[in-house]
């Protein structure tokens, strides 16, 4: 949508400022100029009415927002204020936020599905930024050149369903992938693994590059509707918000691949929601482990992947899950914001690691790989893991 | 204002200080956006200790800057709305805990601390802070105590006001004076505490304040009553009230809002045109005892339905949607105007049929594009009178608001009640405040603010329509 069309969706604002205290960067800046109610008005004044100029500082405070979406999942009047943000950003760059060379990047990495292909140009530029030790190693062979075609369930088959594997596990995660469709067959659902898939697009709509967004969303849409399944599962919470809830507004009504895109996105689940959903098959064998739970903010794709991976895992005996004091509180990755705001992700991942570390137990699980990495960087000690992976344990 | 960021710069490391354009819109209005004018500062500035405050105060004092405190922004009547200009003083940055005293039921904090965030670090302790303004995850101590803000609890438990015992206060010259003390009782010359709660930002900045806490109730339990009217709702709260039950809470929950909720809600309410959402705490064998009692009275009295909502998830859920909505209303109405007038609890049922027949004299229906509804604290007769309009606000609509507000207010007066219950003055009521205290009792106001301030620099413009001055 254009950023003209949501005014009506501004004007149900009533400033009363719940946003407030929910948004990540606001808690970190203490400053309203940097909380949502700020920037919603902001927008409508310069972007919308355009009563004001556009200035460096409005776009810093229009950049300076992970998406995160926790004021959209606060706010009383359903304001898409993410999706505001994301038009925003838009008509602010017309697609071309970051520098030549990092777009170059960006872009490649999401057409390739990984970073494989320019993991070269990747190290260079962490280098020139200091930031080595902050990329991880990818896997030696992507996910994606191991495995495809249909892997049969295990016992009756119950259900069969796609298996769209995003960038990072599809690069650096592998086992996060293994271990999905190793759970999946256990439990009697066969899988599909389709080829030639790109990114969600997630990361275009973070750059306002929503032509970008709409062309790999149009990619993926032909090759999965093609399918014959009951769901696609992903395992990372962006990509299934992505595929289930941002992307089908990506089209206009008029664009055929609208019907298409919505098509799908009703069968779209995240692994552990999916099979809280489809209950277990397979009983797990006794694990004896504490773990922990970091919720990610992408939880807005759907209102049971929240608590699915806590339902699952209380099925494994001698598993114990003990909660942090604030699962829900954002890491600070917000995609790539943690290395375009260095200071300011380093920051809000503080508190998380000092509520990680108050659990006093080493493995945390969350079902996106970006709060995976973020997390588990500053923590020698700790793993952080997918649940599924808590789960395939059990079976193994 | 020329030099004043370089000034200010001075006074406070530079990042305390902000001047750019979206600054300065950003802070120019509070919850009251839609409703009252915009201000628009000339500075935001966020200090980060009293000694900070001070220093902006009295460079202020000196050059006579307007000054306009500010917490969370969440206000109901505009009370931190800049309409002057000058230096808005957000106190955010200012939260910490300074003592919590378990042996002494006190704490004393910050006043930037956000209510929610004090109400958590108590009951870890099991302590309870009773005091609960609908926004206060967002709002903070500083404005609760300026506002005597509060909220469903007030039943049982009142409203910030009883709970102060003692603050630190920047006066208007920039000298800092600790009023009270953190003693359970004190009386000792004017109660200066007292005075400064409440007064919205116009004699000083509270930068900290001593709080009185009680023992957290080991248990509590919702009960969501239906009836098949609002007199009917009405006529329930009074008789609870008037039988000496004291539930902890009681909403009261009508028009639209319980389908507005729907979404929220583990299971809607039931069909009924009003509802009463109650919760009772205290021990188990107490609320047992309550619970039992005030089915009996709800079945008497011709309750429609009677849910009790064992499950603590699901009871939370009812109480965490009542606090949304206020920030619904525009979803509800293309503008609303919310009232604060508070009658005494036993004129609820009178009260209640008076806002029902002002509505129908000012023919305030969907044909006309409006309505009268009421909705909030109906257990301390604070029930929120609030004009709709579901269609565009214009001229007739806005004069036919105009006139119901004022006629709610006579009503309410009249049956000796107040015009704010909560919100403050600020300048959405400054109109009606000689109605409720009269000229005299005004001029004592005046005379108070003008031995404390004798500028005005301080939240002119509030509380008074023509400001503070004599």
């Amino acid at each position: 949508m254009s950023l003209k069309s949501y005014a009506e969706e501004i004007a149900k604002c009533s400033h009363c400022n719940f946003c407030q205290a929910t948004c990540p960067v606001f808690l970190e800046d203490i400053l309203e100029t940097h909380e949502p109610r700020a920037r919603m008005e902001l927008v409508r004044k310069a972007l919308i009415e355009k009563s004001i100029p556009v200035s460096d500082r409005l776009k810093e405070i229009i950049d300076r927002c992970l998406l995160c979406t926790c004021c959209t999942q606060t706010c009383p009047a359903g304001v898409p204020v993410h999706e505001i943000i994301v038009a925003a950003r838009e008509e602010l760059y017309h697609g071309k936020r970051m520098n030549i060379a990092m777009r170059y990047i960006l872009n490649k990495v999401m057409d390739d599905r990984g970073v494989h292909g320019v993991m070269g140009k990747l190290n260079a530029l962490a280098g020139k930024l200091g930031m080595l030790d902050e990329i991880p190693t990818p896997a030696p062979k992507a996910f994606e050149k191991r495995y495809k075609g249909t892997y049969t369930s295990e016992g009756e088959r119950r259900a069969r369903v796609a298996y769209y594997v995003g960038c990072a596990t599809n690069s650096f995660n592998i086992d996060t992938g293994e271990d999905t469709v190793m759970v999946l067959r256990k439990n009697g659902i066969e899988v599909v693994i389709p080829e030639k898939l790109v990114c969600c697009g997630m990361p275009a709509l973070g750059e306002g590059d929503l032509d970008k967004a709409r062309e790999l969303m149009g990619k993926n849409i032909e090759i999965l509707s093609k399918l014959d399944v009951d769901a696609i599962v992903v395992d990372c919470t962006s990509c299934g918000l992505m595929l289930k809830v941002e992307g089908p507004k990506l089209f206009t009504r008029e664009d055929p691949l609208k019907e298409k895109a919505e098509a799908l996105a009703a069968k779209v689940w995240e692994v552990t929601d999916y099979l809280s959903m489809m209950g277990l098959t397979a009983k797990p064998s006794p694990l004896e482990l504490e773990f922990t739970y970091h919720v990610p903010c992408h939880r807005w794709m759907t209102k049971t992947v929240k608590d699915a991976p806590r339902t699952l895992l209380a099925q494994i005996p001698g598993a114990t899950l003990v909660e942090m004091e604030n699962p829900e509180l954002c890491c600070g990755a917000g995609g790539g914001f943690f290395m375009e705001h260095r200071e300011l992700a380093g920051d809000i991942r503080s508190h998380k690691i000092a509520e990680v570390e108050a659990t006093g137990v080493k493995t945390v699980i969350t079902q996106c790989p970006g709060c995976r990495f973020f997390i588990n960087a500053p923590l020698k000690e700790h793993r952080v893991r997918h649940p599924v992976s808590i789960l395939a344990d059990a079976y193994r | 204002m020329k030099g004043l960021a370089k000034d200010l710069e001075r006074l406070l490391p530079k990042e305390r200080v902000h001047t750019d354009p979206e600054d300065l819109i950003t802070y120019g209005n509070d919850a009251t956006y839609h409703v009252c004018p915009l201000g628009h500062p000339d500075a935001v500035v966020t200090p980060e200790t009293s000694e900070q405050v001070s220093r902006v105060v009295r460079y202020a004092n000196e050059k006579e800057i307007p000054l306009v405190p500010r917490g969370g922004g969440t206000g109901l009547s505009g009370g931190c709305t800049p309409t002057a200009g000058g230096i808005v003083i957000d106190v955010k940055r200012m939260r910490n805990l300074v003592e919590l005293n378990r042996g002494n039921l006190t704490a004393e904090v910050e006043s930037g601390m956000v209510t929610a965030t004090f109400q958590r670090i108590v009951e870890k302790e099991h302590l309870f802070y009773p005091p609960d303004p609908q926004s206060m995850k967002v709002s903070t101590i500083g404005g609760n105590v300026s506002t005597r803000a509060g909220g469903p609890r007030a039943v049982k438990y009142g409203t910030t006001g009883n709970y102060v015992l003692g603050l630190e206060v920047v006066l208007p010259d920039g000298e800092v004076i600790r009023t009270g003390s953190k003693c359970s009782k004190s009386s000792v010359g004017y109660d200066l505490t007292h005075l400064y709660t409440g007064s919205e930002g116009t004699l000083g900045v509270i930068t900290k304040a001593i709080l009185r806490l009680v023992p957290l109730p080991p248990a509590r339990r919702t009960v969501l009553v239906t009836c098949e009217s609002i007199e009917q709702s009405g006529n329930i709260v009074s008789a609870v009230i008037g039988s000496g039950l004291v539930p902890a809470m009681i909403e009261l929950i009508s028009g639209g809002a319980a389908a507005a909720m729907t979404s929220m809600l583990p299971e809607p309410y039931p069909p009924g045109e009003s509802h009463l959402l109650i919760e009772m705490d205290g021990t188990e064998t107490e609320i047992e005892t309550l619970t039992g009692k005030l089915k009996d009275l709800c079945t008497e009295r011709g309750a429609l339905n009677i849910r009790i909502v064992e499950d603590p998830k699901a009871a939370r859920a009812y109480w965490e949607a009542r606090e949304k909505l206020y920030g619904m209303i525009l979803m509800m109405a293309k503008k609303g105007i919310v009232e604060d007038i508070t009658v005494p609890r036993d004129r609820i049922p009178d009260f209640v049929r008076a806002v029902k027949d002002i509505g129908v004299r000012l023919q305030m229906n969907p044909a006309t594009g409006m309505m009268v509804g009421l909705g909030g604290h109906a257990g301390d007769g604070n029930m929120h009178p609030t004009i709709f309009f579901l269609q565009e606000a214009n001229q007739e609509r806005e004069e036919k608001a105009k006139a119901a507000i004022e006629e709610i207010v006579k009503t309410g007066l009249a049956m000796g009640g107040t015009i704010s219950g909560e919100h403050g003055i600020g300048i959405h009521k400054a109109e009606f405040l000689p109605l409720e205290l009269g000229r005299i009792q005004i001029e004592v106001m005046k005379r108070i603010k003008h031995a404390i301030d004798p500028k005005n620099i301080m939240n002119p413009g509030k509380i008074w329509v023509n400001g503070g001055t004599l």
